[in-house]
């Protein structure tokens, strides 16, 4: 129905190849084209960080950006963290810490909270709720999930 | 309607001659060009057109008596940008303000400019700062550009004087003379993600308590960021008192013209813009 | 010889069992979910508040090619009515109601394909004149919602007392109406040295819950229902599902998918999920339906919004003599949970603080609004906003210290309250002296006082207020117990199938919990399977606070039986009485001194390797001793009742309405502390979720039209918005509870907004009793001379 384009893009790690409509957001590429369902789908305007990947070193909404777009960058997702030593230390922290709830936000928290830890190793609390401030959670209140990032930053300092 | 055919173009004279065409959708970050599709505010055109790889669109540098902003440059860029935060400090407050870390780390200054949203973050800095847009065309073969300051470059909600087959290139801001001071207020019910209720820019040479070459933007009540001339005239030279202050506050109350939304009402929009102009102008006074 | 010494696990804090998965991404929730051959539905929604359907032309939309089936009422003829009314059906063929209602559905191969088809369906309105304001819809000639030639079908069974309106009432566009009384009211007001008589209105709010609705059907070829259902209530749906499609309850199953949030919004059925199992049913082909966030926004219930009066009175030395509460409840096109928001309201009227004199009406009234269902404290957050501003009001006109008014009339454990609640333990007076002291209120709430009219841009001050909620449950069902089945296999591990559900709370992992604590094995040692109706046992839902009391008391019931057999048979092998073993760490010990007798494993390997070959399988049905209220409301309806105290302390900007929740000192009556870790999460969220609330949150609705159905406009509250957060937990040790434990999960959402309101009273003298507080409202409030005539 829609103009497709093949692309090529480092995934987790993967070279992938994908071929994509056009006007289809990276997220659906995620979820649909490729079968990764830890990005996840809450708003789909960039408003509350469900769908945070890492492209390129940077974190973003999935949601937002075009699929076509992945071409030659490198993207990494919640999946593609399981290796990661931060990832790993983040993920470990929200569980003993108790900042999982429904889960739904994790690992959008999870995966803005490495790429921003990695780029701000000794933050403040107010620092972490402003690095979160574009993740939604209605379950938590967020406390136990700033003090989760406050571990994990202190042990890493 | 659906895109019938994609670029990426490697050259600006490419993207170009694909705008000559016409009927292009230009893609930069995508964070407003992406969710506006899908609420389907905006259809796509017959062309896609991704500027991710022209050359020269992503940089910033000293360029003469000022400095040159690349229209690829994203907000966290320039938030982090040396060159920003010492000569334009109220650019980068609004970049902060901006959204989220992850849509600070996507958008552009340029979608931000063209995008026009009579509440754009990154406008009412820009106006106060004396900003021009770099357009590049070709309309005859060869690369052409030209300025135009952006207080003349919007028209409308969404609406800008950029053509169809022109492309921004670069937002240009003037260094700002000795003694230059800014302030920068954004107001909204939530820190961030928001679509400002208001925004209020402020600039001028500070000398004693009087502000020369008076800037005065705002943001959010009118149909596009604006400059306030009225308000600017009235900021000009004038022994910033606290009388002075009350009287410029009204006028610029009386200058916006907001309307109603379900952000907030009119008077309230202008209610804040007299206490918050009140505020700035104290603020600066006692500088 | 090892040695065992006791261990106990409550108090302590404990992970989330499921969350190592759920942070890792490997978590399937819903949305996740595909199963082979799945096709995927979308709904079409009138465009239209309220009009006539004169024509639905599918024909363009069924040859569309991807397309399977296209369905309109006229193709559903079997479809019965929903909900708790009874007053809607899924697909609406005679007229629309609201902007949500249901006209045609669509499965196809793709949702592309789909929504396409949505797009080629033409639908012929002739409109009616829409009513959006309850009160218009109440005067005569008003357009008639309702009107219905056929009678509404039975009512729900929960609703006994308060029970939806007839035909007649429908003419008024009457949806539901409630009274309650206790004592006189007269002699209450006759009694009283002041009272004090307000309107106050709470606004439309939804749940956001970060998974949007989603339900996947699918039939297997002997016509077996299975339903992968995010519902709160599995085995209510079961019922209510088979009633609506005209089956056999027995051949429905319902799965549950780790659900993206609940908060009440899955506890009654939404017309998408009967047509998502019609599409399955017209297709052969399991179908999969899962909401856009705009949809969810527009087509998901809401809190109740509510229009209230309250008149208190008391006598001059602060006693309470009466209240009188009349409510308009905007019941909205068709009648959901929010219509029986009563219920919990005439509890927190008659009996938060003592008073003996207490009068409450309710009329919920149809108009072409939204509707209303559950949401987490259930229309207490509402009675509570006006109950405890008139706490402040009523001390402020009798010249005494607020704290002291709300000691003087806090009930002591073991009263019992005209309307029949038996306070068998009763934190009140602790939580407010609790919150009171560790919150400095006295001194705070002096200093603010004093200097509310001081220059200054921002302006402090500090409010009080507490909250009553059932903490055991709440009787409205004909049982409101919960089933357990528990195995222990021959390696020690064990698995525990509850009837409870987990809808993020963490239900599952107290459960787990509970049943180490009595087994003495550790907790990753446990399975817990709580999400499928063919393998569970049945429990009502996850509603009123009740699922770590009574799914808990059923798993400790499952678990007792387990440790008795054990011990039994350990006494048997060992030769020593049972009174002289334990159960710790996974082994038989001595009791006392803790040495190790035996490893539980090998016990029940040899317990099923014997002779007389026994496994360690138990059940237990515990429904907990409360009552069903009688026809005038009375009547004890829960096993234990709870209560918070809060105070928060706020800062207002003069200059621009903006109010901060600077921080919120919490004192909650819990019972026991059994998941520290889990119940303070719980409470954090609670606040922040009563923050928005009060004040960013706020469903805009105009002309029956959602304005803001996306989270740019709706604002939720972000991290850097939370207040600073001081709890403290009362353990009263409930008798009944489990381990001495009461509900809590909705208690910290609800008295916060009008701690708030107090709080914005204190610093700025001005009492605001509308919702939410947004920059706008309170600025005007505090400008109330300077709002030009005319002006919005």
């Amino acid at each position: 129905m829609s103009l497709k384009r093949e692309i090529g893009f480092v995934l987790n790690g993967v070279r992938t190849r994908a071929t994509v409509p056009v006007e289809m957001s990276t997220l659906a590429m995620l979820r649909e084209v490729v079968g990764l369902t830890g990005t996840k789908y809450a708003c789909g305007e960039g408003e509350c960080g469900a769908c945070t990947i890492i492209v390129d070193g940077l974190s973003t909404c999935a949601c937002l950006m075009f699929a076509v777009d992945c071409e030659d960058r490198t993207l990494t997702t919640i999946e593609g963290l399981a290796r990661d030593p931060l990832g790993v230390k983040l993920e470990q922290a929200f569980v003993e810490f108790g900042a999982v709830q429904c889960g739904f936000c994790t690992p959008g928290m999870v995966v803005q909270a490495r790429q921003w830890l990695e780029a701000h190793p000794h933050p403040s609390r107010d620092e972490i709720r402003r690095a979160i401030e574009g993740n939604l959670c209605r379950c938590t209140g967020y406390v136990k999930i700033v003090d989760a990032i406050a571990k994990v930053a202190r042990e890493d300092a | 309607m659906a895109v019938e055919e994609y670029w990426a173009p490697v050259s600006l004279p490419a993207a170009l001659e694909h705008l000559r065409g016409g009927d292009v959708t230009i893609l930069a970050g995508g964070t407003d060009l992406m969710p506006q599709s899908h609420a389907g505010r905006v259809t796509f055109k017959r062309g896609l057109m991704n500027i991710r790889r022209v050359p020269g669109l992503h940089t910033i540098e000293r360029d003469g008596d000022g400095v040159r902003i690349g229209a690829l440059c994203t907000i966290g860029e320039l938030l982090r940008d040396p060159l920003v935060q010492e000569h334009f400090g109220i650019l980068a407050e609004a970049c902060d303000h901006f959204a989220s870390d992850q849509l600070r780390n996507a958008a552009t200054i340029g979608g931000n400019v063209c995008n026009a949203s009579p509440a754009g973050d990154t406008l009412v800095p820009l106006l106060v700062l004396d900003a021009e847009a770099e357009l590049a065309s070709k309309p005859n073969g060869s690369v052409e550009t030209r300025g135009v300051p952006l207080a003349e470059f919007f028209v409308g909600p969404g609406k800008t004087v950029r053509a169809p087959n022109e492309l921004l290139c670069a937002i240009r801001l003037p260094l700002p003379p000795a003694g230059f001071v800014g302030r920068f207020f954004k107001f909204g019910t939530r820190p961030a993600l928001d679509i400002a209720a208001i925004a209020i820019g402020f600039g001028g040479v500070l000398s004693g308590n009087t502000l020369t070459g008076a800037r005065v933007a705002f943001g959010a009540v009118a149909p596009v960021p604006m400059r306030a001339p009225r308000t600017e005239a009235a900021v000009e030279g004038a022994a910033l008192d606290a009388a002075a202050i009350a009287r410029i506050a009204a006028i610029a109350r009386d200058e916006v013209r907001p309307i109603d939304d379900v952000r907030a009402s009119a008077w309230y929009r202008r209610e804040l813009v007299f206490n918050m102009t009140k505020r700035m102008l104290d603020d600066v006074a006692q500088a | 010889m090892k040695i065992f010494e006791k261990e106990s696990l409550i108090g302590k804090r404990i992970a989330k069992l499921d969350a190592p998965e759920k942070a890792s991404g490997k978590t399937r929730y819903v949305h996740d979910l595909d199963l082979p051959g799945q096709l995927y539905a979308r709904i079409l929604r009138s465009t239209r508040v309220h009009a006539r359907i004169k024509h639905i032309d599918v024909s363009k939309a069924r040859a569309l090619p991807g397309v399977h089936a296209v369905l309109t009422a006229a193709d559903v003829p079997y479809q019965r009515p929903l909900g708790v009314g009874k007053d809607q059906l899924p697909l609406k063929g005679d007229k629309v109601r609201s902007r949500r209602d249901e006209i045609a559905a669509v499965a196809a191969d793709s949702e592309e394909i789909a929504a396409a088809a949505l797009a080629l369906i033409e639908v012929e309105y002739e409109d009616l004149p829409p009513v959006t304001d309850p009160s218009e819809a109440l005067k005569p000639g008003a357009p008639v919602i309702h009107d219905e030639k056929v009678q509404p079908s039975p009512p729900h069974d929960a609703l006994k007392p308060g029970t939806p309106g007839d035909a007649e009432a429908h003419r008024h566009n009457v949806a539901m109406t409630f009274d309650y009384a206790q004592g006189d009211v007269a002699v209450g007001e006759a009694e009283s040295d002041v009272v004090v008589d307000d309107w106050f209105r709470l606004h439309y709010v939804t749940h956001c819950c970060m998974g949007v609705s989603g339900v996947i059907a699918e039939f297997d070829p002997s016509g077996n229902l299975t339903l992968h259902s995010n519902t709160q209530v599995p085995f209510l749906h079961k019922r209510e599902f088979a009633e609506i499609l005209g089956m056999d309850p027995g051949r429905i199953r319902i799965i549950q998918p780790p659900i993206g949030g609940g908060f009440g919004s899955k506890l009654d059925i939404y017309p998408f999920e009967p047509i998502c199992v019609f599409l399955a049913k017209a297709t052969d082909r399991p179908v999969k339906l899962v909401f856009s966030r705009e949809e969810e926004f527009v087509a998901s219930p809401t809190r109740q919004p509510v229009l209230l009066r309250l008149r208190s009175g008391a006598k001059k030395d602060g006693t309470l003599t009466f209240r009188v509460c009349e409510t308009l409840h905007d019941n909205g096109a068709y009648t959901s949970w929010g219509a029986t928001t009563p219920f919990v309201m005439m509890q927190t009227i008659s009996s938060l603080y003592r008073v003996p004199h207490c009068k409450y009406h309710t009329t919920a009234v149809y108009t072409n609004n939204p509707y209303a269902g559950s949401f987490r404290g259930y229309g207490n957050l509402q009675a509570t906003f006006a109950v405890e501003q008139h706490m402040d009001q009523l001390a402020e006109a009798l010249g005494l210290d607020p704290l002291e008014m709300r000691l003087r009339n806090a009930q002591d454990p073991g009263e019992t309250t005209p309307q029949g609640m038996h306070f068998k333990t009763c934190g009140l007076k602790e939580c407010l002296t609790t919150a009171a002291a560790a919150s400095h209120w006295r001194d705070k709430h002096r200093a603010a006082r004093a200097a509310q009219q001081a220059p200054g841009r921002y302006k402090r001050g500090v409010g009080m207020a507490s909250m009553l909620h059932v903490g055991g449950g709440a009787k409205i069902y004909p049982s409101d117990g919960c089933g357990t089945i528990l195995k222990i296999d021959d390696f020690a591990h064990l698995t525990l199938m509850t009837g409870a559900s987990e809808i993020g709370q963490g239900s599952e992992t107290v459960l787990a919990q509970l049943v180490c604590e009595e087994l003495g094995i550790p907790l990753d040692a446990v399975t817990v399977v709580n999400n499928d109706t063919d393998i569970t046992p049945w429990d009502v839902g996850v509603h009123a606070s009740r699922t770590t009391f009574i799914g808990g008391n059923s798993a400790i019931g499952a678990a007792r039986k387990a440790k008795a057999k054990i011990l039994a048979a350990a006494a048997r092998v060992t030769g020593l009485p049972e009174a002289e073993l334990e159960l710790r760490a996974g082994h038989i010990v001595r009791t006392g001194s803790g040495e190790a007798i035996m490893n539980l494993a090998k016990l029940l390997r040899s317990l099923h390797f014997s002779d007389k070959a026994e496994l360690v399988m138990t059940t237990h049905y515990y429904e907990p001793p409360s009552q069903h209220q009688d026809k005038a409301f009375k009547g004890d309806v829960s096993a234990a009742y709870a209560w918070a105290t809060q105070v928060v302390e706020v800062e207002v900007d003069t200059e621009t309405g903006l109010v901060r929740l600077v921080k919120v000192t919490g004192a909650h009556d819990v019972g026991r502390v059994l998941n520290r870790l889990g119940i303070e999460g719980q409470i954090e969220g609670g606040i922040v979720m009563g923050q928005g609330y009060a004040i960013t949150e706020e469903l805009i609705v105009e002309d029956g039209v959602v304005r803001n159905p996306g989270f740019r406009d709706y604002k939720l509250v972000t991290a850097p918005e939370i207040p600073e957060m001081d709890i403290h937990f009362i353990e009263t040790m409930d008798g009944e509870g489990p381990q001495g434990a009461k509900g809590v999960g909705e208690a910290p959402a609800i008295c916060i907004a009008a701690a708030i309101a107090n709080a914005i009273c204190n610093a700025t003298g001005v009492r605001i009793r509308e919702l939410p507080f947004t920059p706008e409202k309170v600025y005007r409030a505090l400008h109330r001379a300077s709002v030009p005539a005319g002006t919005t």
